[in-house]
């Protein structure tokens, strides 16, 4: 039991990192589910290749493990990277994949997604392998950073940027969707994507802004799981992917601070089921919460319910 | 057609199905001796394995829409099931008779109880929980092998005993070749006569539109729960088959892209198509093994399938090929090839009343024809204090009606009096908030759609909820739904009462089509509905409704949307089926003309409360009803 104790602060931080990922993830989901209320099937495709790209951008500027240029800038730059490779390719599959489909049966649009999802993923597995893609982040620290600790908690510098930059992300997204002119349209598509377009909203691009949001947060939170477990591979959206639709619904899908609260709950359940029980059915842990949230409580904690329409 | 005959039907010659099943025999007889070699055998039989995995999904996927991602775990729970019974693992050695069997109940009981998580939720999340249930699944495939081993691990399980079939001992690959195609041509006949029985119109019901299949008598939970297990069923004794063929189990035999390469072949076909998937099932099997070279583009050409084909030929490859469609008659032309309009075909079909136009099957008619219509006013339908909130609005308030046996009794008001609202809580859709609805003296109160129904009272939607891409016919047979009894067991094995049954609710759901002139017969049998005008579709939405054969029939606004003509025909028609089938009709109706030519009497409801009742010219004349639909006088 002491033992246990004394792990539960660290897991708790541990938590709230990875929570602060599934948020980030999430609210991709949450976005375009609030709006064309289908599940992107490809999401976690999406942060995969975000975390692939962040990897490149890493590659390409160090020589043996070390950078070329200064760490801070290079850290931001692989954040940038992977958010722009991210934001483009959600952008680029919804023109390609669901657009064509908006009116369509939602079955297909559904199977669309899932067929992005498996063309992505194996994409992935044919340019670059099944191998494991190393992050090389000890020349992105200075030593005196390496470590903080604050009593018996151990913080690592990458768990405090993750932390930190998931944070900031989230508070800009909430600020945007709240105080600019497109936040206002994109809380009236999501409202009624008819009404919406009679009052003059283009609605594409809302649509598009959609996913070029939600797709590169998706992307951020790719590259800065690359930066914390220091791998990548091809296989990593797949799961990603169903932690961040578990967040999504666990705080109310098409809720947006649903989708942070949800991640930052999945985190902490995470965490906790790994103190107490062992980490190789952690992942049952968040299937558990799913399939529970859905029969319990189907519209999430922070979620409306609507009856249908008769 | 006369009972005896019908009892001896099943082997006739010349029928197409017959032949069909004869030429089928005959290719599966050969077939395994002419493959080149056993490595050709091999995908033969794989081909028999494939085929029956993909009819499996078809029934949950393609038959009730049910996006069901943990259906490469029923084959998987199938495989390790059969691997467990019969092998050293456990040292248990049932015989193949019993493992096999044992196999597909247990794969079916999985699939019973994720099929209950499938009572709340659809479309995405179904998919999403059952995906998750896919990957439980394989996580303890993976790790059950600590402490105790189960599972085996990633190193499965491996070594079963050799099966024997009614003393025939299976051990070579011509062997198997032949077992496979056997089970997979049951399969294909169980999924055809699944797919022409009730279940398979069931199932499409509830794909097109779950309310309205449960306001037509569809135990709606029910049949999702019978597709998740049909499904499992087959994928859970094609997975001891193949787990008995490999003579093997593995966790990657059982994995994603196992279930996406199932998808494919079942999209490809065209969902609910069974020569379409059968065809997906065969081409996908062959196609990798000439395009063996290009093995790492494989999964990445599934997703491109799976994109394309839902943007560009969503019913799939195979279906509606021209010449793979029915010929359909055409009565609506006459002999010089010239189009008659459906004004003519009503009026001329007119001229003979409706009973003999169902002409050679008198009994079923006969039932259209119910009572003449009781003098004695008998209370039919009581509602005491219908109230029903939603949040704070009251959309009804102590609603007090009574309908009377007979009679026509129209309910009016302005938009958002609660009309609707009235329907859906006679109807079962929501429950009351308070009160209490009697049926005969029943208590009907919260009862369920699919009960209501059962119980005669059918309705009509404001917005026409149909069955759009079933046909004509279809749609009206589902309405026979909760009048039928054939169980999966008597389809299943095409028992002489299913086969009359179904030739019954045929007869039936032609003749209650043939009660609106020509409009809806011969060609429009076989048309699918959204081909229809939008009065023809009012027009089937009643018929849909009168063949669940209700006592009570809710008609909301039969009237919206037709033209001034149509209009004098559907009075004329709603009327009939009082006078002359005996229906007692609660009509909602904004046309007042309507209402004033039809009804007995007549209640208003404004703002949720019922503000006047009685005969027409009573109503029109009170102060307060006037004042709802003019607005008050200014003083």
């Amino acid at each position: 039991m002491d033992f246990i104790l004394d792990q539960l602060p660290q897991q708790l931080v541990n938590g709230l990192t990875l929570g602060g990922v599934y948020a980030l993830i999430a609210i991709g989901y949450s976005m375009v589910y609030g709006i064309l209320t289908m599940l992107n099937f490809a999401h976690g495709e999406v942060y995969m290749i975000g975390g692939f790209s962040g990897w490149w951008v890493l590659h390409l500027l160090s020589r043996n493990h070390t950078p070329l240029i200064n760490a801070a800038a290079l850290i931001i730059l692989m954040i940038a990277g992977g958010m722009a490779v991210s934001g483009l390719l959600g952008v680029l599959v919804e023109r390609v994949a669901y657009r064509p489909l908006r009116a369509a049966p939602r079955l297909n649009l559904l199977l669309s997604a899932l067929g992005v999802s498996i063309f992505l993923q194996n994409l992935v597995l044919n340019y670059q392998g099944a191998k494991v893609r190393a992050f090389h982040v000890a020349g992105l620290v200075p030593p005196s950073l390496q470590v903080i600790r604050i009593g018996p908690v151990v913080f690592s510098f990458m768990r405090v940027l993750v932390i930190v930059v998931c944070f900031c992300l989230m508070a800009l997204l909430a600020y945007l969707v709240k105080n600019t002119r497109a936040g206002k349209a994109m809380r009236a598509t999501a409202e009624d994507i008819e009404a919406a377009a009679f009052m003059g909203v283009d609605v594409d691009r809302i649509i598009t802004l959609v996913f070029l949001i939600g797709s590169a947060l998706g992307g951020a939170a790719g590259v800065l799981v690359g930066l914390l477990f220091t791998q990548v591979d091809y296989y990593v959206g797949f799961q990603a992917g169903l932690k961040g639709f578990t967040a999504a619904v666990l705080g109310g899908i098409g809720n947006l601070y649903g989708a942070m609260l949800g991640g930052l709950l999945l985190g902490l359940a995470e965490a906790l089921a790994v103190t107490f029980f062992s980490a190789t059915y952690k992942d049952v842990v968040a299937f558990v919460i799913l399939i529970a949230v859905l029969l319990i409580r189907p519209q999430g904690l922070l979620g409306n319910r609507e009856p249908e329409k008769v | 057609m006369t009972a005896a005959a019908s009892t001896h039907s099943g082997f006739r010659f010349r029928q197409p199905q017959t032949i069909g099943l004869l030429a089928a025999l005959l290719i599966l007889a050969v077939a395994p001796h002419l493959m080149p070699n056993s490595y050709w055998l091999r995908v033969y039989s794989m081909i028999g394995i494939y085929v029956m995995l993909a009819l499996g999904l078809n029934v949950v996927a393609g038959f009730a829409g049910l996006l069901d991602l943990a259906y490469v775990a029923f084959f998987g729970i199938g495989g390790y099931t059969f691997a467990l019974l019969s092998s050293a693992q456990f040292d248990i050695h049932l015989p193949f008779a019993a493992a096999l069997p044992a196999a597909a109940i247990v794969t079916m009981l999985c699939g019973f109880l994720l099929g209950l998580t499938s009572i709340r939720l659809r479309g995405d999340y179904l998919a999403i929980v059952t995906l998750a249930f896919a990957q439980i699944f394989k996580l303890l495939l993976l790790n059950l092998d600590r402490p105790v081993n189960i599972t085996g691990g990633v190193n499965g399980i491996y070594g079963f005993d050799a099966i024997t079939i009614f003393g025939w001992r299976i051990i070579s690959p011509m062997h198997y070749a032949y077992l496979i195609w056997a089970a997979a041509l049951l399969v294909i006949i169980a999924a055809a006569r699944f797919k022409s029985s009730r279940y398979g119109r069931g199932w499409e019901a509830l794909r097109e539109d779950e309310l309205a299949a449960a306001a037509m008598g569809i135990n709606t939970t029910w049949m999702k729960l019978a597709a998740f297990a049909g499904g499992a069923l087959i994928a859970g004794g094609t997975g001891a088959l193949f787990a008995s063929f490999q003579d093997s189990v593995f966790p990657n035999n059982f994995d994603f892209p196992q279930l996406v390469v199932v998808y494919c072949m079942v999209i490809l076909g065209g969902l609910g198509n069974i020569p379409g998937v059968v065809c997906g099932a065969v081409l996908l099997t062959i196609l990798p093994e000439f395009l063996r070279e290009y093995g790492a583009y494989r999964m990445m050409s599934y997703g491109l399938i799976l994109v394309a084909l839902m943007i560009l030929r969503p019913q799939g490859l195979l279906s509606e090929l021209p010449f793979l469609r029915k010929r359909m008659a055409r009565p609506d032309k006459d002999a010089s090839g010239r189009l008659k309009s459906s004004t003519d075909l009503y009026y001329g079909a007119a001229q003979t009343p409706p009973e003999a136009s169902g002409g050679h099957q008198p009994d079923a008619a006969g039932t259209l024809a119910m009572a003449a219509p009781v003098r004695e006013p008998q209370p039919i339908l009581r509602l005491e204090g219908l109230t029903r909130n939603f949040g704070g609005l009251t959309a009804l308030s102590n609603l007090d009606l009574t309908l009377y046996e007979g009679e026509i009794l129209s309910v009016i008001g302005p938009n958002g009096a609660g009309k609707t609202t009235l329907f859906n809580l006679i109807s079962g859709i929501y429950p009351p908030s308070r009160g209490s609805i009697k049926l005969y003296g029943d208590d009907i109160t919260g009862a369920k759609p699919y009960q209501v129904a059962r119980a005669g009272v059918a309705r009509t939607f404001q917005n026409l909820r149909l069955f759009n891409n079933m046909s004509v016919l279809d749609n009206v047979r589902v309405g026979c739904f909760s009048r039928t009894r054939s169980g999966p067991l008597s389809i299943l094995l095409n028992l002489p009462g299913q086969r009359r049954e179904e030739r019954e609710t045929e007869a039936r759901a032609k003749a209650i089509l043939g009660i609106f002139g020509g409009r809806l017969t011969g060609y429009r049998f076989d048309q699918p509905v959204s081909a229809l005008s939008y009065a023809n579709r009012r027009r089937t939405e009643i018929a849909r409704a009168l063949s669940s054969e209700p006592r009570i029939l809710l008609l909301d606004e039969p009237a919206a949307g037709m033209n001034p003509q149509e209009t004098i025909e559907i009075t004329q028609f709603i009327r009939t089926l009082r006078d002359r089938y005996g229906h007692t009709i609660l009509l909602i109706e904004h046309k007042l003309g309507v209402v004033r030519s039809i009804s007995d009497r007549v209640a208003v409801l404004d703002y949720g409360c019922k503000i006047a009742e009685g005969h027409y010219d009573e109503i029109v004349n009170n102060p307060q009803v006037i004042e709802a639909y003019l607005g008050r006088r200014k003083s």
